[in-house]
């Protein structure tokens, strides 16, 4: 018999790859399993069409925690954040545009551009951001903590919540009521409490629906609104890229990961968790190669490790029901094209200086009710004809990713349901397609002629690419019930688990709002004092 | 100024004003109870709408009314008598039906006829949701701490909070948090398979909400309706004989002898102020009453905004006012009828008519019901929750007639187009053409017909946008929360002045909650 590894993880996506350098530092030398050739999970980039490179999945970071980059030392691996300004773009019905500068305190660019729609808004914006930027700063530090045990508090836990109770009676009684209220909003409350221009509103609130079945009416959106500004305060939003694309994020990581000590198996598929008594004691692999293991990380989602890879017998019959009530229905399609050239954008043409304009995010969702209707078809299984689009130009500010003159295109539409009512996305992939060109076009009516290529990625290419339950991208909804101490389930946000020496660190676990690092981080935290303390024991 | 003195002016005799007037008046205080209407009771009122015909024209069932307050107000004595409300029938388009009834075996049957496994869960249900019941109940009876402000009372009641759900057992623990944060469908989704039983359970999650029964937050309106209780029976719900003015007239009489004092007829110009404390109210015919309290039972925004000064109030503290949410989300349509609806799923004049008639054939009906609310318009096809009183209390209509009581949601108060007297009576034939199709007859009996649109409860019983819990049981307005963060413990920033209505803690429904639990903190108050 072999001698067991200390660990494996399961997965390299992001997530898991942080858990792996904070193991390797720690002096463990963890074994990291990857089912498909390449490291990096959703933080990918890949030629999908000759001399096209663009990020395949997700395209731009949703703000790194920067404990992870210094830990990591993730410039010295190559990374390379590119932040346009401005941030957002965000034509109107009307043909005019909104546009949000970064820095929005500062300067009066993006007060100029609200003063369009409304004067009061451009009045207020400033004092929102700093507002949102307050908030952001006593929820930021709970990001890289983990939850307290809400079922029964232990004494960290008590420290955890005395300290959130301290950093926000340290913000006043004003700010913590407004934490207290803006959770559980609806975003477009929350938004109409200060602006009064709906493309403003209708861009603000994009962050509280972003990723997840949420229309900007519904209750808990503020929440996400929240959650987004801890690792990214601007109200804009605005993106960050990585240069070379997102696999370069995936290579930084990598990079740091094996040089502290982890090892990296690419093409490995991971079939089965292996416990014997409630004490996890290895991983089957789909070849039917046993690894023992003292201890299994895994960075896939909650719903695949406990319904398909743990044996469910390890596992109590409530544990097993409230998995499968964990939701993780997917509402996020990707497209990237191939561009002959950069769209005509009806709103800029006016404009001085239109490629700057469009290297952030542009908003596709003019009106809060625009939103709205997006999400309402995703109610009764269909895609939305209009749908709420997050389009980026990245080759406008790394030009390699695309040929001289040439640019390529990725857009997140939302809301594209995991399960269509009557048909599936084998059949339904290229109509999406058309709608968000079509939607596109509304705004850049040149568009349709430049597509030398065009790739839909659909909820269902999701799940079967990358292996994410219902092609969630942040691994399950990010609710009300699903976030901070609940995240996946109430008793069990502490990334162990039921069984001994098996750990969750992907972003099925708290904050999981993207690629932000955090879970991996949280989750190698929580490994290590466990390890230390058997090691003494 | 020759006016009596008083200890306390109570503004409004909906049910809530005349429970905080019957236990400051129970206290030895003396109490004049200040009503706008002709009739007291408020939405708890029963009135003779078309000759002979008796309607709770807008609250019509019962069942939250707080068993602290029928002990100590003595109600039954004074009149209250609750008669059972059994069951809940919900026809559905394809001829079918679902019909549960206060009989479990039975109701046990008609599940297993859409579901076994739903009959098991519905069981399971139950205990659970009667085991949050138990949980949520102290919550009613308390005032709210203020966490901004860390004394040894907010702490205390903080760890009771903590302490009382650590010990909770973990199922129920779960089902808490589920209830706080989930939508209504979400949380009855992990319970049950068959359509029309989670239609028709969570509609209880959105009756006076603006929200979706897919929204997050509607789990809690859903568990607001589980906190009823009748005799010890939790969630069941009852008629009052007589109508639900007939509670009212029980409270009032109950507070008349303690000896409170209830005046009609008499609407109230603005509330008096003098160094900063409120001192009395002014009538709009100019007459003034003197008080060291002024209890408001009506909403804030009437309050704080239609019956002060300008300038008196904090700044902020308006700001707050002025963005508390009301929205009123539903009408109600009372009608007269020569005969009984005849429904093709369930023919006949059966005791399925004698409990509540649910319109919410399917999940997807009711959610887009919402949807057409959303964008300013009433429901093509509302859900509608109807009862038919004069089956069970034969006093309410003339011998062989009824009447027949429709909630009807989604009504919204801000039409995107038109107004609402234009659309009163399409709203109205909107209700009875949804009726109509699972109970043809229903048109040719009607002999009589009253609508009542968001603004006609606005105008008619001065509920701010017709909101019937005087503003909503959204997440971010509830418990130290309500009305507004900083002021859920019934006080306000003017000395002397304190909100008794549905609009505090814990909220609407014919509760009486609010109005004793103000009453206890204007009594602490008053002994100084």
């Amino acid at each position: 018999m072999q001698t067991p590894r200390d660990v494996v993880i399961i997965g390299a996506g992001h997530n898991a790859l942080v858990a792996a350098f904070y193991l390797g530092r720690a002096g463990l030398h963890p074994l990291v399993l990857e089912r498909r050739p390449v490291a990096g999970g959703a933080a990918a980039t890949d030629e999908f069409y000759p001399g096209f490179r663009c990020s395949t999945y997700a395209h731009a970071t949703a703000g790194l925690a920067p404990k992870v980059v210094s830990d990591l030392a993730l410039d010295r691996h190559g990374l390379e954040l590119i932040r346009p300004d401005p941030a957002v773009f965000a034509p109107t019905n009307d043909g005019r545009a909104l546009i949000l500068y970064r820095d929005p305190t500062h300067n009066g660019r993006s007060a100029q551009s609200i003063a369009q729609f409304s004067n009061r808004d451009a009045e207020r914006y400033p004092e929102f951001a700093r507002t949102l930027a307050r908030l952001a700063g006593v929820l930021r530090p709970l990001m890289l903590k983990t939850p307290p045990a809400m079922q029964a508090p232990a004494l960290g836990d008590l420290w955890t919540m005395l300290g959130a109770g301290r950093a926000m009676r340290a913000v006043g009684s004003k700010d913590m009521f407004r934490l207290l209220r803006w959770g559980p909003m609806a975003v477009a409350d929350l938004v109409a409490e200060w602006f009064e221009s709906e493309p403003l509103r209708a861009t603000i609130s994009a962050s509280g629906i972003f990723g997840a079945a949420l229309g900007p009416w519904s209750a808990g959106s503020g929440a996400l609104l929240l959650l987004r500004a801890a690792f990214d305060p601007e109200p804009a939003s605005g993106v960050c890229f990585v240069r070379g694309g997102m696999g370069k994020l995936a290579q930084a990581i990598t990079g740091a990961a094996t040089q502290a000590g982890a090892e990296i198996r690419t093409g490995v598929e991971v079939a089965g968790i292996r416990a014997r008594e409630g004490v996890v004691t290895g991983v089957t692999l789909a070849s039917g190669e046993e690894i023992a293991a003292k201890a299994v990380i895994c960075g896939v989602d909650p719903r695949r490790t406990y319904l398909i890879l743990v044996d469910p017998t390890e596992l109590q019959p409530d544990f097993l029901g409230r998995i499968r009530n964990y939701r993780s229905k997917g509402v996020l399609a990707k497209v990237n094209m191939a561009l002959d050239r950069l769209p005509s954008f009806s709103a800029v043409s006016n404009l001085s200086d239109p490629a700057r304009t469009l290297a952030g995010r542009i908003h596709i969702g003019p009106e809060i009710d625009y939103l709205e209707r997006a999400f309402d078809a995703s109610k009764y299984g269909g895609f939305s004809t209009e749908p709420y689009l997050e389009a980026v130009v990245p080759s406008l500010s790394d030009p390699e990713l695309a040929p001289a003159g040439k640019h390529v295109m990725s857009i997140y539409a939302q809301f594209a349901p995991y399960k269509l009512r009557d048909t599936d996305w084998k059949a339904q992939s290229e109509a999406l397609g058309d709608t968000v060109v079509k939607t596109l076009a509304r705004y850049a009516p040149d568009l349709p002629g430049l597509i030398l290529h065009r790739h839909v990625i659909t909820p269902a290419d999701l799940e079967q690419q990358l292996g994410m339950t219902g092609g969630h991208i942040f691994h399950g909804e990010l609710a009300l019930d699903q976030l901070f101490s609940l995240r996946p389930l109430l008793g069990w946000a502490s990334y162990r688990t039921p069984l001994r020496g098996l750990y969750l660190c992907g972003s099925g676990t708290h904050p999981g709002a993207g690629l932000t690092g955090a879970s991996g981080a949280n989750a190698a935290h929580e490994f290590l004092k466990d390890w230390k303390r058997k090691d003494r024991a | 100024m020759a006016s009596p003195r008083y200890d306390a002016i109570v503004i409004g005799a909906g049910h809530n004003g005349l429970v905080h007037a019957a236990y400051l008046a129970r206290a030895g205080r003396k109490v004049l109870v200040l009503e706008r209407r002709r009739v007291l009771g408020g939405a708890a009122v029963t009135e003779e709408v078309f000759p002979g015909f008796k309607f709770s024209v807008c609250s019509y069932v019962v069942s939250l009314l707080r068993p602290e307050i029928i002990r100590d107000l003595d109600l039954p004595r004074h009149g209250l008598e609750i008669l059972p409300l059994d069951g809940t029938f919900t026809p559905m388009p394809n001829g079918d039906y679902l019909w549960r009834v206060n009989d479990h075996a039975r109701t046990r049957r008609e599940i297993a006829r859409h579901s076994p496994l739903d009959a098991e869960a519905y069981e399971e249900y139950g205990k659970a949701m009667a085991e949050q019941g138990r949980f949520v109940k102290p919550i009613l009876g308390m005032t709210p701490p203020d966490p901004s402000r860390l004394g040894p009372d907010v702490i205390r009641k903080l760890m009771f909070l903590g302490r009382r759900f650590r010990d909770l057992p973990e199922p129920d623990q779960y089902n808490q948090v589920q209830l706080m944060t989930m939508s209504a469908v979400d949380f009855l989704d992990q319970w049950f398979e068959t359509d029309v039983l989670k239609a028709t359970m969570s509609a209880s999650g959105i009756i006076g909400t603006f929200l979706g029964v897919r929204s997050p937050g509607t789990a809690y309106v859903l568990l607001h309706h589980y906190m009823g209780e009748i005799d010890g029976a939790f969630r069941s719900w009852g008629f009052s004989r007589g109508g639900t003015g007939a509670i009212s007239n029980a409270i009032a009489a109950a507070a008349r002898e303690a000896g409170a004092e209830i005046r009609t007829q008499a609407p109230i110009a603005r509330i008096l102020v003098k160094n900063g404390g409120a001192a009395g109210v002014a009538l709009e015919n100019g007459d003034e009453f003197e008080a060291k309290v002024v209890s408001s039972s009506v909403d804030p925004r009437r309050t704080f905004i239609g019956m002060m000064e300008p300038g008196v109030l904090p700044e902020d503290f308006v700001e707050q006012v002025t963005r508390y949410k009301f929205r009123g989300s539903s009408g109600k349509v009372n009608l007269a009828l020569d005969a009984l609806p005849d429904f093709k799923c369930l023919p006949g004049p059966g005791p399925h008519l004698r409990g509540a008639i649910s319109i919410s054939p399917s999940v997807d009906y009711m959610e887009r019901a919402y949807d057409d609310a959303k964008y300013g318009r009433f429901s093509r096809r509302p859900y509608i929750d109807c009862v038919i009183p004069s089956l069970t209390d034969p006093s309410v209509a003339p011998p062989g007639k009824h009447v027949m009581s429709c909630f009807v949601q989604y009504a919204p108060y801000h039409l995107k187009e038109g107004n609402w007297d234009e659309q009163r009576e399409a709203f109205g034939d909107t209700a009875i053409d949804t009726l109509a199709e699972y109970a043809p007859n229903i048109k040719s009996i009607i002999r009589h017909r009253q609508v009542l649109t968001p603004l006609d409860l606005e105008r008619e019983f001065g509920l701010s946008e017709g909101n019937i819990f005087q503003g909503e049981l959204s997440l971010e307005q509830l418990f130290f929360l309500r009305p507004v963060p900083g002021w859920a413990q019934y006080r306000t920033p003017i000395k002397g002045l304190y909100l008794c209505g549905s609009a505090a803690h814990p909220g609407g429904g014919i509760m009486g909650a609010p109005g004793r639990l103000a009453a206890l903190e204007v009594l602490k108050d008053l002994r100084g």
